[in-house]
């Protein structure tokens, strides 16, 4: 459906995710935003921090302890269950997380990313311990390959086994959902899901703030709001939220001179009222849409044509 | 000036009033859009279990009807906020709702009850041909090792190899395989973890590579015959062919048994990727994908028993016999666990 793409979102925002739909049992289709790839790098990075920053911590306590006079453990020992930690950090950090959180490791949960299951429903422990097996050799080998090739044993073979391996970590850049081999195996995607907060409505704020000295609303005729459609409607709204700051209300000025230009609004409207004109053109065109909306006359933004 | 239609004149007013369908609408709605708001955030931040019996109760229900609200909005509400607050909030909603319903331990308990053993019986075509090219790594291993002694440098690296070679004697071999034990800590805590680290990666990269065709899963499965011939036929040279199988198979019988498993795993993601069969490619590769994942994973469990056994046990026991016993004795377990256990639990679930 048309009206579900956030057009007025891309335009303010100036990004642009690639989205999809979810199926779900109740038969109404949820749009998903798929991750972009700088959002999983960040996400991925920040997890090899903590995971780093984890496995240190280890080896500063270990010496701790071997410091301390106590002798509590021989360096040997010590050395061995730390090293097994650490293995173990390693290969669970991510199944751990990714199970637990439901589908967020505390660097996808900073960057508001979650595995969700491609086909819809459950992400299942497997699909998970799926993505992240894979892991290992999609970004781990060529890695370890990568730093261990130095000028003189440049071998032929490394060099060709390295690209190999990175033929495998590039391949998110060469699929439409950004799928990476786990993402594959697993039957997963990462998709980018930041929590959203319920604003209130511009239209009720409008009746809330009027007290008895306001003047009247501005009233205006069906040819005024048969100009803009739903585009333009939705722009005027992100515009509207802005806090009120020097740079927004000289915007305001400048987009309510606009629109009486447009629409042939004649009478001047005095600047300390400008928001409370486009606060009541914005109630009354969204009034018109969405009653032309209802029946069937979609109006997708100034340019097109209503549509029957 | 025309009066506009939508600004109804209710006579008690001095003014006109503007009335809003989706004002309307949301007014009748939005606390119900708040508790889910609340609840899922709970949930989101700590577990599912966080919710009381009645919170768990609530929740399909307000879902649902905040999946109505969501179907009308998008037809006649034209609030960009109120639209993207709701796709947010049922799309979070249902993340929950179709979420994982079990905690950690009790997937544990079903896979190694049931999954695990299941799920590498349906693979069993793949793990024979894992263990086809293991043999052939093998029987290479051993008869290039054996037409020339020198040629096991070539096979084996210094840092597996230890010393051996060539120029070992009988007795140097004899020492290392009857080697005395060298107490606890050093088997069962260093040794021991050291070689769990360095086959699970092995079986790690063994799956993994999987998806690259297959091809590197059969080269490194094959390379790991090639050595292990190598081995083979060093001992072989001195005739200590005998007691050399006895100290392998300790841990070798789990081991071994273990990097098949992975091999396998990898195997089947290569056949999906390149035979996908009736379904497309993608979901063909994700249903059987997973599977072979969890057996790769299940399989790092044989790797930390090997990883005991080979530390530990094997300098234990230090008689021919008895190693051969114990290794049957494990052939035995793996073999009743892999073709047995599993049949008939089904944990309440369809299939």
């Amino acid at each position: 459906m048309a009206t579900r793409i956030d057009r007025a979102g891309e335009l303010i925002e100036g990004m642009k995710r690639k989205r999809k739909e979810l199926f779900t049992p109740e038969g109404v289709p949820l749009d998903i935003q798929i991750a972009g790839h700088g959002e999983r790098l960040t996400a991925f990075i920040i997890d090899m921090v903590f995971m780093i920053a984890v496995i240190y911590g280890l080896y500063l306590i270990l010496l701790m302890l071997l410091f301390s006079r106590t002798g509590l453990v021989s360096f040997k020992i010590g050395m061995t269950i730390i090293l097994f930690i650490a293995f173990i950090v390693r290969n669970l950090y991510f199944l751990h997380f990714e199970l637990a959180w439901q589908g967020r490791t505390p660097g996808k949960r900073i960057c508001s990313l979650r595995v969700i299951s491609r086909a819809g429903g459950e992400l299942s422990p497997s699909a998970v311990v799926a993505r992240n097996l894979t892991r290992e050799v999609e970004i781990f080998l060529p890695l370890g390959l990568f730093l261990s090739i130095d000028a003189e044993s440049a071998a032929l073979g490394k060099v060709a086994l390295l690209g190999w391996a990175a033929a495998l970590t590039v391949l998110p850049l060469f699929n439409r959902e950004h799928l990476r081999a786990g993402d594959l195996i697993g039957g997963t995607q990462v998709i980018a899901l930041p929590k959203r907060v319920l604003l209130g409505d511009l239209t009720e704020q409008r009746m809330s703030h009027r007290t008895v000295a306001l003047p009247k609303n501005y009233i205006f005729t069906h040819e005024q709001l048969a100009i803009y459609g739903n585009f333009e409607l939705q722009v005027l709204e992100e515009i509207l939220r802005r806090p009120a700051n020097v740079e927004n209300v000289n915007l305001l000025t400048v987009v309510c001179v606009k629109i009486c230009r447009k629409i042939g609004w004649d009478e001047p409207v005095p600047p300390e009222d400008t928001r409370r004109f486009l606060n009541d053109f914005y109630a009354a065109e969204r009034a018109n849409l969405e009653r032309s909306q209802l029946f069937g006359n979609v109006r997708e933004d100034k340019s097109t044509a209503l549509k029957r | 000036m025309i009066m506009n239609e939508f600004w109804l004149d209710k006579p008690q007013l001095k003014e006109p009033r503007l009335t809003l369908r989706s004002a309307e609408f949301r007014k009748g709605r939005e606390q119900a859009w708040q508790r889910l708001d609340e609840i899922v955030e709970r949930v989101e931040k700590e577990s599912i279990s966080v919710l009381s019996a009645e919170e768990a109760q609530e929740l399909p229900m307000l879902y649902s009807a905040a999946m109505s609200s969501l179907s009308i909005a998008r037809t006649i509400v034209l609030d960009r906020n109120l639209l993207l607050y709701l796709e947010n909030l049922t799309l979070r909603a249902y993340l929950i709702v179709y979420g994982p319903r079990y905690g950690i331990s009790l997937c544990l308990r079903k896979f190694f009850q049931r999954d695990f053993p299941r799920s590498v019986r349906k693979m069993s075509l793949h793990l024979l041909t894992a263990l086809a090219a293991l043999l052939v790594g093998i029987a290479a291993g051993y008869a290039f090792v054996r037409s020339d002694i020198n040629n096991f440098h070539l096979l084996v690296s210094e840092q597996l190899a230890k010393g051996r070679g060539a120029a070992s004697t009988a007795s140097d071999l004899r020492n290392i395989i009857f080697s005395p034990w060298p107490g606890f800590v050093s088997t069962f805590i260093e040794f021991a973890s050291f070689l769990f680290q360095h086959n699970t990666m092995v079986g790690i990269f063994s799956f993994g590579l999987g998806f690259m065709l297959g091809i590197p899963t059969f080269a490194l499965l094959a390379y790991n015959g090639l050595v292990l011939g190598a081995f083979a036929a060093l001992y072989a040279e001195h005739s200590l062919t005998v007691e050399f199988i006895g100290w392998l198979s300790i841990h070798g019988v789990t081991e071994i048994l273990a990097i098949l498993l992975c091999g396998a795993a990898g195997l089947v993601v290569a056949e999906k990727v390149l035979f996908p069969g009736s379904l497309p490619r993608l979901e063909s590769l994700a249903l059987h994908g997973r599977e072979a994942a969890s057996v790769a994973a299940g399989s790092i469990s044989l790797f930390f028993i090997a990883g005991i056994l080979e530390g530990g046990f094997r300098q234990l026991i230090d008689y021919t016999l008895l190693r051969y016993a114990f290794a049957l004795m494990t052939a035995f377990l793996w073999f009743y666990y892999f073709g047995f256990a599993g049949k008939g639990n089904n944990y309440g679930d369809a299939d």
